[in-house]
């Protein structure tokens, strides 16, 4: 590690296409090596290790921990399987980074947490959008009081059915993603919910959530099921928040608002920019040309930042989950606090229940 | 000549480009088909490619590649079985779920049912032109590539479904025969492929120069995996599919620039393009991979070396010939892509 000189072995189960990306990050963190990846089918592990030079591969996850007694295990599997490899994990004395959603369901996740806890374990949940540099700058413009005290959140994602992802799921009606509780939507809102739950400290906010499936019914099965709109409103003590998931809008993007008692200030994780409004402070028609201006401004400095990132090379497409990793990995050698805690982890999966016990409630009852 | 006679063809991908053609044909010839479609497919999903082909005998199977039994159903009392199907999109590890991981299934699948011949449609993107020399021959006797994991995910998945299938043939007397097309052109498919050249930042970036691009017109194509299915005695064979008289990559551009659309393009000299190459991955390299290695020495030397191609062996074994010239493939494809005016 670059902070320390520890040397870390991880390993990867679960080799489908998200673990490309958790090996690139790992690789990008100096004294963390992969040393095996393991997936139940021989030609995933196969087309992983070779594509990678990764030195071990196993179809066995006992064997692996065995034989190569990693320190960190990168669980890249669908979410069914989180709670039994993560025991595995704890009793082998490994922590674990795991892939969004934590698990399928809150019951999943609080025996995920108990077992990691009684271990001595980490888990570390892969809520790397909150980790995206203009979601930090985001949060930093909070902290020093830029935006006053926080009134409302708004975060929103779009999602493109079509797309890598969305297309291999849509083409196979056997595909994990249909056997969660909430489908595709399940699979992703962990992303919008962990940006807007760092200001929203309740346990448990008051949640009210509608589902809609918009798209035309055509395949007779799971394709058909799952919902492609979701607007959720969840009332805390201190303030309010929604999110949005949509299947529809474009360009597919994902983004949060904080709106303050001072000003309210925009990250968009896709064009990384921040946008912070003061509005304007000219009189009638001038507050118009002034308010414009300042938006003007604001967008100059996101283009000159942006075209220096991109010179020096800094415009990685999962920099969050890189960040969330290097933190996980100081964390584990006691160098920073975790940075999801286990028990934020356990929160946003019962948030995440409630959300789709009610827009099924709610669909049954249309 | 033919193995099966009256038998029955099993065919994966029949939805797909060069499958709706082969279904067609078998059709046409008043062969029974069995198309094997993903679960959800709907039952109309060929009846564009049989229109006006009388006494169509095809029966359309829904059987999902991750589905074993359903995959043994569906090969159980076919003679020759046509494996079209393949993941042409996504990152490499989905393309590997898709194609390989499937093809594993339906490997064991047809072992087991005995089926007498399973033609596996392979590509010109398993072959180890990267080594081979500037203006070389490329052709069977060209080995399987060393290094597709420095190639495109589409090329590195059908190298491990290919490499997979021969183990299949070795240890389990899979009755393999492999046909290796090269891209595969016709109305419907944009002509201009990465062989030609590629869009970027809004301009057609022309890399082929003068290469021949070993190309085949889907019908011929068709044939060719037909006739594959149909000899007998060669299990165990390889075929490099592509047609006579391949035009340059040069005169490809020129001709869609005159009959399609007259586009922008850049001319990159085979000599800049591999420096570009060098630059690119070692910048993907240096970085970490902030901007993807679009080109490699590696592949540039696999696509646009500047090698030639031939078909001599498709043509004596399979007694197989493109039956449409490429003069006039050429036209039909091309028509059908100019703009209505």
């Amino acid at each position: 590690m670059d902070e320390g000189g520890v040397l870390l072995r991880i390993a990867i189960v679960g080799c489908g296409q998200i673990a490309d990306a958790h090996i690139q990050e790992i690789r990008r963190i100096p004294g963390a090596t992969v040393e095996a990846v393991c997936d139940v089918n021989y030609h995933m592990a196969e087309q992983a290790a070779a594509r990678f030079q990764v030195p071990r591969l196993y179809t066995d996850l006992g064997r692996m921990l065995g034989d190569v007694r990693p320190d960190v295990v990168h669980v890249t599997t669908p979410p069914r399987s989180h709670l039994p490899i993560a025991r595995m994990l704890a009793e082998q004395g490994a922590h674990a980074y795991i892939e969004k959603p934590f698990t399928a369901t809150a019951a999943e996740a609080e025996e995920l947490v108990d077992c990691a806890t009684r271990a001595g374990v980490l888990a570390c949940v892969g809520h790397c959008n909150a980790y995206d540099s203009a979601f930090l700058r985001l949060r930093r413009l909070c902290d020093e009081g830029h935006l006053g005290d926080v009134v409302h959140v708004d975060t929103v994602m779009g999602y493109n059915l079509a797309g890598p992802f969305g297309a291999v799921m849509m083409g196979d009606p056997t595909h994990w993603v249909h056997d969660l509780p909430g489908g595709i939507a399940q699979n992703n809102i962990s992303h919008p919910l962990s940006l807007l739950l760092p200001f929203l400290p309740d346990e448990r906010p008051v949640v009210s959530a509608l589902g809609q499936r918009c798209r035309p019914a055509r395949y007779g099965d799971a394709r058909d099921r799952f919902f492609d709109e979701i607007r959720v409103t969840l009332l805390g003590s201190r303030g309010t928040a929604s999110l949005q998931f949509s299947s529809r809008v474009r360009p597919p993007q994902m983004y949060a608002t904080v709106h303050g008692t001072k000003a309210y200030a925009t990250a968009s994780l896709d064009s990384r920019t921040l946008r912070l409004v003061h509005g304007a402070s000219m009189p009638g028609p001038f507050a118009r040309v002034q308010w414009a201006y300042r938006d003007r401004h604001e967008a100059a400095r996101e283009f000159r930042r942006n075209l220096a990132a991109l010179v020096r090379a800094e415009l990685h497409f999962f920099e969050g989950m890189h960040e969330l990793i290097r933190r996980f990995y100081l964390a584990i050698q006691g160098k920073q606090e975790m940075p999801v805690p286990m028990a934020e982890a356990l929160r946003a999966t019962r948030i995440l229940e409630e959300i789709f016990t009610q827009c099924d409630r709610r669909a049954e009852e249309a | 000549m033919t193995a099966v006679p009256g038998g029955k063809f099993l065919v994966t991908g029949p939805a797909g480009f060069l499958g709706q053609r082969v279904v067609r044909h078998l059709s046409e010839a008043g062969r029974a088909v069995r198309a094997v479609v993903r679960p959800g497919t709907g039952p109309g999903a060929l009846d564009a490619c049989l229109r006006g082909v009388k006494h169509a005998n095809v029966e359309m199977v829904e059987a999902s590649f991750n589905d074993f039994a359903a995959l043994r159903r569906a090969v159980d009392g076919v003679d020759v079985i046509l494996h079209i199907a393949a993941s042409t999109q996504g990152s490499a590890a989905s393309q590997v779920a898709n194609t390989v991981v499937g093809s594993d299934n339906l490997f064991r699948a047809t072992i087991e049912a005995g089926t007498p011949r399973f033609v596996l449609v392979s590509s010109f993107g398993v072959i180890g032109a990267s080594r081979a020399p500037r203006a070389s021959l490329i052709d069977e006797s060209v080995g399987i590539d060393p290094h597709p994991e420095w190639r495109d995910p589409y090329s590195f998945a059908k190298h491990r479904q290919e490499t997979l299938a021969w183990t299949y043939q070795r240890e389990s007397k899979l009755p393999l025969v492999v046909v290796r097309p090269g891209p595969i052109f016709g109305p419907g498919q944009p002509i201009l492929g990465s062989r030609v050249g590629l869009k970027l930042f809004g301009l057609f970036l022309h890399l082929g120069g003068g290469s021949v691009v070993p190309l085949t017109y889907v019908d011929n194509c068709a044939d060719a995996v037909i006739q594959a299915g149909l000899v007998p005695g060669i299990e165990g064979e390889v075929f490099c599919i592509v047609d006579d008289d391949l035009p340059t990559s040069r005169q490809l551009l020129r001709r869609y620039r005159r009959q399609v659309a007259p586009i922008r393009f850049v001319p990159v000299p085979f000599t800049a393009l591999r420096q570009i190459a060098r630059l690119n991955a070692g910048y993907t390299r240096r970085t970490n991979g902030h901007l993807p290695a679009v080109f490699t020495p590696y592949k540039v030397d696999a696509m646009w070396k500047g090698h030639c191609y031939s078909n001599a062996k498709a043509k004596r074994l399979l007694q197989w010939g493109p039956a449409t010239p490429m003069e006039e493939a050429l036209d039909v494809t091309l028509a059908s892509q100019s703009r209505p005016k």
